[in-house]
């Protein structure tokens, strides 16, 4: 029997969503989703989970697939299973060994600066 | 002015002494008032409502959690307050149990306490529930929630719509003054060792419509009804009920 996970959302692997899924709280997807997600709270984003879908969340952890967008305001991590075909944007990103990312990364929406000395010495 | 709904089964001989005390301790505290005996064709809900339009100000259950859906059901918009003194078996006094109200004659102080909460009702096709309601086997049924998005098992699927629940091992308590219904789905799948293994997904909605190719039974606070389409929402703070020191929510 599954356990208890704090989450306010739980969508279980055997569940199929589609449209747009609004939430204000925690969410953990372990099934799969077409459309949107977006939640004020953390996402969870299972191994077994397929997620066709842009999403928006406060922070964000995957181990599963993503195919669509995904903007995270704090912190997304994306685990050795993850699989990510599509642009991310977050504040931290910590990618694990193994993780696949197809896709633009814009972080905290800045350029990045490459430092004076460093553009000298490659002149 | 207080009404009391005595229960069919209540009245079986082996209740009377524990209701003798109910009575003598209701006079003692001041609460006595008018008693409806439930019977096999007196309609409840006509009775209550009568009740209610000559001026009833609380209802009390006087029986267990399906005496206490009846009462809720009759009550509806009115206003009035809710009580309950459960009799019989715990196991069928679930409610009683989550709204702190002890079992026999000692409710009857909670009931003179009047601690009144305003809690979230749940409606399906018209029905109204506090606790909970279940399709125990739904054939490719499709939840459509808040109007927004689909919720599809892709099995068979037992779904639950919870109100006012205690926590289980899988899934927390449901609070009945959030302004949402919890539903439940649980599906029956294997794990790559053939073991059994149920998957548990909860969704809060203030809305939702569950649809089926298949007619589907829904037992709604132990009241079982049928039909291809279920409609659900939550009426926010729409029920006052009497609650005790000890309530779970």
């Amino acid at each position: 029997m599954a356990k208890q996970t704090g989450a306010e959302t739980i969508i279980a692997l055997g569940v199929r969503v589609e449209g747009e899924f609004i939430s204000s709280g925690d969410v953990v997807i372990e099934g799969e989703v077409t459309g949107t997600i977006q939640t004020s709270g953390d996402l969870r984003v299972g191994t077994d989970s397929k997620i066709r879908a842009d999403v928006v969340a406060q922070n964000a952890t995957v181990s599963g697939e993503i195919r669509g967008n995904i903007q995270v305001s704090g912190r997304l991590d994306l685990l050795e299973s993850a699989r990510m075909i599509g642009d991310v944007t977050a504040n931290v990103l910590s990618v694990s060994p193994g993780a696949q990312v197809n896709g633009k990364i814009t972080m905290d929406g800045r350029d990045v600066e490459v430092p004076e000395d460093q553009e000298a010495d490659s002149e | 002015m207080y009404y009391y709904v005595y229960d069919e089964f209540i009245q079986d001989p082996k209740f009377e002494r524990e209701l003798s005390l109910v009575e003598t301790r209701l006079t003692d505290l001041g609460i006595s008032g008018k008693i409806a005996r439930l019977a096999l064709f007196r309609d409840a809900k006509t009775l209550i409502q009568d009740e209610i339009k000559k001026g009833a100000k609380t209802i009390v259950a006087v029986g267990n959690d399906l005496t206490l859906t009846k009462v809720i059901e009759a009550v509806a918009d009115s206003g009035v307050a809710v009580a309950v003194i459960p009799i019989g078996s715990p196991n069928s006094n679930r409610m009683a149990d989550i709204l702190g109200v002890p079992a026999g004659v000692v409710a009857c102080d909670v009931l003179s306490a009047r601690i009144i909460e305003e809690i979230d009702a749940g409606d399906i096709n018209g029905h109204r529930f506090l606790h909970s309601a279940i399709i125990e086997d739904a054939v490719a049924p499709m939840i459509v929630c808040n109007g927004n998005y689909k919720l599809m098992p892709t099995k068979r699927a037992s779904i639950e719509i919870k109100n006012l629940t205690l926590p289980e091992p899988d899934v927390r308590a449901a609070n009945p003054t959030d302004g949402r219904l919890e539903i439940v789905i649980r599906t029956q799948g294997r794990s790559w060792i053939g073991k059994k293994k149920v998957t548990v997904s909860v969704v809060p909605v203030e809305l939702a419509r569950i649809t089926s190719p298949e007619i589907m039974k829904i037992t709604i606070d132990g009241k079982s009804i049928e039909a291809r389409e279920f409609k659900i929402r939550v009426i926010p703070n729409q029920l006052r009920v009497i609650t005790g020191k000890g309530r779970k929510f």
